[in-house]
């Protein structure tokens, strides 16, 4: 049953038969269960017949039903214990092969990498190669020309022009005039208002009406 | 679908309905419901209400093989205690007596084992139903899968659904790569509170196919100890 291209392995195959075995168990516990509770009905009927000797014989079959069934308890517990051994072992082999391909790939990639001694000289070369860019960006770094330091003169003396400009255009500007502005006049106008006034009030408002 | 010669209940054990907890539709009531009707159009809504009363009555008492003459032993049930008092090794129980679902005997009509079968093909166009099939490939009582036999799957859910429920609870329980019993699917500790606990073994074996080919699953083992590996 299943497919052709199988992805069942012997663990497979053992594992369910394992789990087959605890089946039956099951299922003959069941059985059993069924059959002490038969016998524990018997013999409520025969005692209630008065049969005693044969409810008797039915509550000693009824015990050793129960002995078996704590048999089978133990040996379910056997069972599920080797089963779960087998599932985690199964697990374990695959944490392990996990383990052994991460280690193989990281062998791969120091192998590419040419070893601890190769790594070594290669840090050396790069230390060497910032040291030696370091200085010559000291040297070139360290020294203007006449000629350079001719064009930040002249580009000073412009700055300096620039700013003597803006000063001289601040100081054209008209000054403020220092007379006070006549306050009172019209604080009063506005309290007594002249007739002209008054009469253009009164024709607004006829003119709205 | 003709009333049957009145039978009085005094004289059958089963008068009492089993299925009080079930409601029966308002037209289970109507004498008309059991007489095929001629007309086309209202043949077809007859057929319809009885093929949703079917796979109501099924879905409530958990019944996946329904007999059509009402045998209770051909019906195959999950009832909680069934399989513990009986001892038996699988999850099939005799069910209901399944005669109340086309036999009311209130109005005493009752539905003929013709139109039954009518109502089952209805089903069965529909991919709710199935005859039972022996090993052999003709149905159960003969007649083979379109003449029909005395028992019927009824797909109250396809194995289709019941395979995504599985697939779902193996994905919630984190199953993929597991071995399980078929037996452990329907009978374990484990699938306690699950849909499918206590479904009918040869349901599941259909639904578990269906994720062979999905390539989700493989089956294995002897036919007396299946197991199932998900992938």
């Amino acid at each position: 049953m299943g497919n052709s291209s199988s992805r069942i392995t012997a663990q497979d195959q053992a594992i369910l038969d394992l789990k087959t075995q605890r089946d039956k168990l099951h299922q003959y516990q069941r059985r059993i269960t069924h059959l002490t509770d038969r016998e524990t009905q018997a013999a409520r009927q025969l005692l209630a017949r008065g049969d005693k000797p044969r409810a008797l014989l039915a509550l000693r079959r009824k015990k050793y039903q129960e002995s078996l069934l704590a048999k089978t308890d133990a040996q379910l517990e056997q069972l599920e214990k080797l089963t779960a051994s087998v599932e985690f072992a199964l697990i374990q082999k695959d944490v392990l092969f996990g383990l052994q391909q991460g280690t193989n790939v990281l062998k791969e990639i120091q192998a590419e990498m040419g070893g601890i001694e190769n790594v070594e000289k290669l840090m050396g070369e790069t230390a060497e190669a910032i040291a030696y860019q370091q200085e010559v960006s000291e040297i070139i770094g360290g020294r203007i020309s006449v000629q350079e330091e001719e064009e930040v003169e002249d580009e000073l003396a412009a700055l300096e022009a620039e700013v003597a400009k803006k000063e001289a255009a601040v100081q054209r500007l008209p000054s403020v005039p220092d007379t006070q502005l006549p306050v009172q006049k019209v604080a009063e106008e506005e309290r007594h208002p002249r007739p002209a006034a008054k009469k253009a009030q009164a024709e607004r408002q006829a003119m709205l009406a | 679908m003709s009333a049957p010669p009145p039978r009085s209940t005094a004289e059958d054990p089963n008068a009492t309905s089993s299925s009080s907890s079930f409601t029966f539709p308002p037209e289970y009531s109507f004498p008309p419901f059991f007489t095929r009707q001629t007309n086309l159009t209202t043949h077809h809504a007859q057929l319809t209400k009885w093929a949703s009363l079917v796979l109501a009555y099924c879905r409530h008492h958990r019944i996946f093989k329904l007999s059509l003459s009402g045998d209770p032993t051909t019906t195959t049930t999950t009832s909680s205690s069934s399989s513990e008092t009986t001892g038996g090794d699988g999850g099939e129980a005799a069910g209901p007596d399944t005669t109340e679902l086309f036999y009311n005997r209130r109005i005493n009509r009752r539905l003929s084992l013709a139109d039954i079968r009518e109502v089952i093909d209805f089903l069965r166009r529909d991919g709710r139903a199935e005859y039972v099939t022996t090993a052999k490939g003709g149905s159960a009582e003969g007649g083979g899968s379109g003449g029909g036999g005395d028992v019927a799957w009824i797909y109250w859910r396809t194995p289709e659904e019941w395979a995504s429920l599985v697939e779902g609870w193996v994905d919630a329980t984190g199953q993929r790569g597991s071995v399980l019993t078929v037996y452990e699917l329907v009978e374990g500790e484990g699938t306690r509170g699950s849909e499918f606990h206590g479904l009918d073994q040869e349901l599941l074996l259909k639904a578990l196919n269906v994720l062979v080919k999905r390539g989700k699953a493989q089956i294995f083992g002897h036919e007396d100890s299946l197991g199932v590996k998900f992938f």
